[in-house]
């Protein structure tokens, strides 16, 4: 062999070493272990950094430097970000990986001791595997849409051709006011059938494939807008939202809070004295151009005026908050969790470690 | 009722306090008598605990495992529990001088927390309560046993006499950890999957990143890096007993500190 030919055989051999060096690391332990430190270290961050805040809030909190190098890392949603992704999807290869290069291991073993607990390790592996996958894949596949409303309301859930009525709400209170349970009554249309039935926390009502959550729930209030005594516009606004009269839109009445039973503390402040709606006052701010101009409390049917409009918020009602979710692959969460599980037990319980070693050395 | 729900729970708590300390008397004297006496308040202790749940229970009409006081003195009762079994099935005596003190610290934690009776709002009212805080409550009992024996390792080489005799070898302190470890570690995972069913049924999502989660995860991994390490790579002596020791810390801030320094679903603040 000449000179050249023994050059590149070695320098294929030594690229070969160096794969072969590569693949025994992204396949073996240490390489598990420092993802798994990463991944614990990302969850320590994004459960003490408050996720999902804007930039200001971080900037505020924590000042420029911080706030700029949350920005960076994209430490705001940490367990959406793509280095989190590519960490699970550097996990997921490192279990296929280290599954498939024991498997024949595992069934030489099997084949010596047919000792279903032989399979306890990789079955767990292979449950980790589908549990990232399947939560993934859930997670791609799922849609979500919610809605809020009034009873007697019928509207659309988002995109996906369903029309929702809420036939009734209703909070059901013990003795002392706490709530027992949220009770929305539903009708689902799709086009050609309807169904019809309850939504409660913890009870999701399903139809047409949805699963229909009873989410949150809040006040909203009739807003009457008159012009020179002459009714000329009526919105049902949520605590938190705003309306304007159409032909002068830099008018803004804004619908801040609502007391259903109203009280005055000793130090100025307002407070619900019960759920119940006994004495009801709204708290609502004006704003024109933008800026806030006042800030008051009315009752119901009490005239707010400003220049030559007339705002009267009116029969407060409660509104319910209802998530529709589809999420087909759902079950193959469970299925993993399972499987997970039952390489658990194989491993510590069908023939656990110590027993397997001892069997191994002969001194059984 | 409520007065035999204080009666048990200062009893219990009056026990378990004696029980250490008979066991811290037992690891000094290395007398069987002592160590049985100890057993046998600790056991006395752990029966009158359950009284007080179970009266708690009936007073509250659910399970009461859904506030601070009431995960607490469950989770003192797990760690009970897992002790009993294990210093049975070990027959390590001298097991209780370690864990009995955590058993005490956790139920006087609960002591201090108020015990006034709330009524569950709607999310908590599932069947998988029960299911999910009971995987839990055992779960981080027997991380609680592996704590307590992992002291003892640690600690061994430190003491000389009666003391170091009544410790069993490094082997068998070896393997209580690990097969607390194991029993714990299963059950933390059935505790995150019935947590997680439950939150699907609630909230239509089981799994949201809330800070106890996310913790549970994290405690999760810690544990998982344990059982690699000692069944793969043969990890046992001193680094077996820091990991479970490291682990605890962070069933611990999992449990309190997540409640009370962080907020998500299940903060209490």
């Amino acid at each position: 062999m000449t000179d050249d030919g023994i050059k590149k055989e070695k320098s294929t051999s030594d690229k070969n070493g160096m794969f072969k060096k590569i693949f025994r690391f992204l396949k073996g332990m240490p390489f598990s272990f420092i993802l798994l430190a990463v991944i614990a270290a990302a969850c320590v961050l994004g459960s003490v950094i408050p996720q999902g805040q804007t930039l200001s809030y971080y900037m505020e909190t924590y000042g420029a430097r911080k706030g700029n190098l949350i920005a960076a890392f994209s430490l705001d949603r940490v367990f959406s970000c793509w280095w989190f992704i590519a960490l699970a999807a550097l996990l997921c290869f490192n279990l296929i990986l280290c599954s498939i290069s024991r498997i024949k291991g595992v069934i030489n073993a099997w084949k010596r001791t047919k000792s279903f607990g032989i399979w306890g390790s990789w079955v767990t592996h292979l449950g980790l595997l589908l549990l990232i996958v399947s939560f993934a894949l859930s997670q791609y596949t799922s849609k979500e849409e919610e809605l809020y409303g009034i009873p007697g309301s019928k509207q659309a859930l988002g995109r996906t051709g369903l029309q929702v009525e809420i036939d009734s709400f209703d909070v059901l209170l013990r003795d002392d006011f706490t709530v027992e349970q949220y009770v929305a009554g539903l009708t689902v249309h799709n086009g050609s059938a309807s169904l019809s039935g309850e939504a409660s926390v913890n009870h999701p009502f399903k139809a047409f494939g949805y699963r229909f959550y009873q989410n949150s729930m809040g006040w909203a209030n009739y807003v009457d807008i008159y012009k020179g005594g002459e009714l000329v516009k009526t919105d049902l606004i949520c605590a938190g939202e705003y309306t304007f009269p159409d032909d002068f839109p830099s008018l803004v009445i804004m619908f801040n809070k609502f007391y259903p039973d109203f009280r005055e503390a000793e130090d100025g402040s307002f407070y619900t004295e019960t759920p119940l709606l006994k004495d009801p006052r709204s708290l609502y701010g004006i704003f024109y151009n933008g800026g806030l101009m006042s800030i008051d409390i009315v009752k119901p049917g009490e005239l707010i005026t400003v220049h030559d409009y007339t705002f009267v918020l009116r029969d407060p009602v409660q509104y319910t908050l209802i998530v529709g979710k589809t999420d087909p692959y759902a079950w193959t969460v469970g299925l993993a969790a399972a499987v997970l599980l039952a390489g658990l037990v194989l491993s510590f319980y069908v023939r656990p470690y110590e027993e397997r070693k001892r069997k191994e050395n002969g001194k059984d | 009722m409520a007065k035999i729900e204080n009666i048990t729970f200062m009893a219990a708590l009056a026990a378990y306090l004696v029980s250490a300390a008979l066991y811290f008397v037992y690891i000094a004297v290395k007398n069987g008598k002592v160590s049985k006496a100890a057993y046998t308040v600790m056991f006395a202790g752990f029966v009158s605990h359950s009284v007080c749940i179970a009266v708690r229970g009936i007073l509250a009409h659910r399970l009461p495992l859904t506030n601070q006081y009431e995960f607490a003195t469950a989770f003192a009762w797990g760690i009970t529990l897992c002790f009993l079994i294990f210093v049975k099935k070990f027959k390590f005596d001298a097991l209780g001088a370690f864990v009995a003190p955590v058993i005490f610290l956790v139920i006087g934690y609960a002591s201090m927390q108020s015990k006034e009776i709330h009524n569950l709002m709607p999310a908590l009212q599932s069947n998988w309560l029960g299911f999910h805080v009971s995987m839990a409550i055992i779960g981080y009992g027997a991380f609680g046993v592996a704590f307590g024996v992992a002291m003892a390792f640690l600690l061994k080489d430190k003491v000389h006499g009666k003391i170091a005799e009544t410790i069993p070898d490094e082997k068998t302190l070896d393997l209580i950890i690990y097969r607390s470890v194991a029993l714990g570690f299963l059950f933390l995972t059935l505790c995150m999957v019935t947590g997680a069913i439950w939150a699907n049924n609630a909230w239509g999502s089981y799994w949201s990143w809330d800070p106890k989660e996310t913790w549970s995860l994290i405690t999760w991994i810690i544990y998982a890096v344990f059982l690699h390490l000692r069944v793969r790579k043969g990890m046992t002596g001193k680094k077996a007993a820091l990991f479970a020791a490291l682990g605890f810390v962070c069933v611990i801030f999992t449990y309190i500190g997540v409640n009370t320094l962080l907020s998500g679903l299940h903060s209490y603040k």
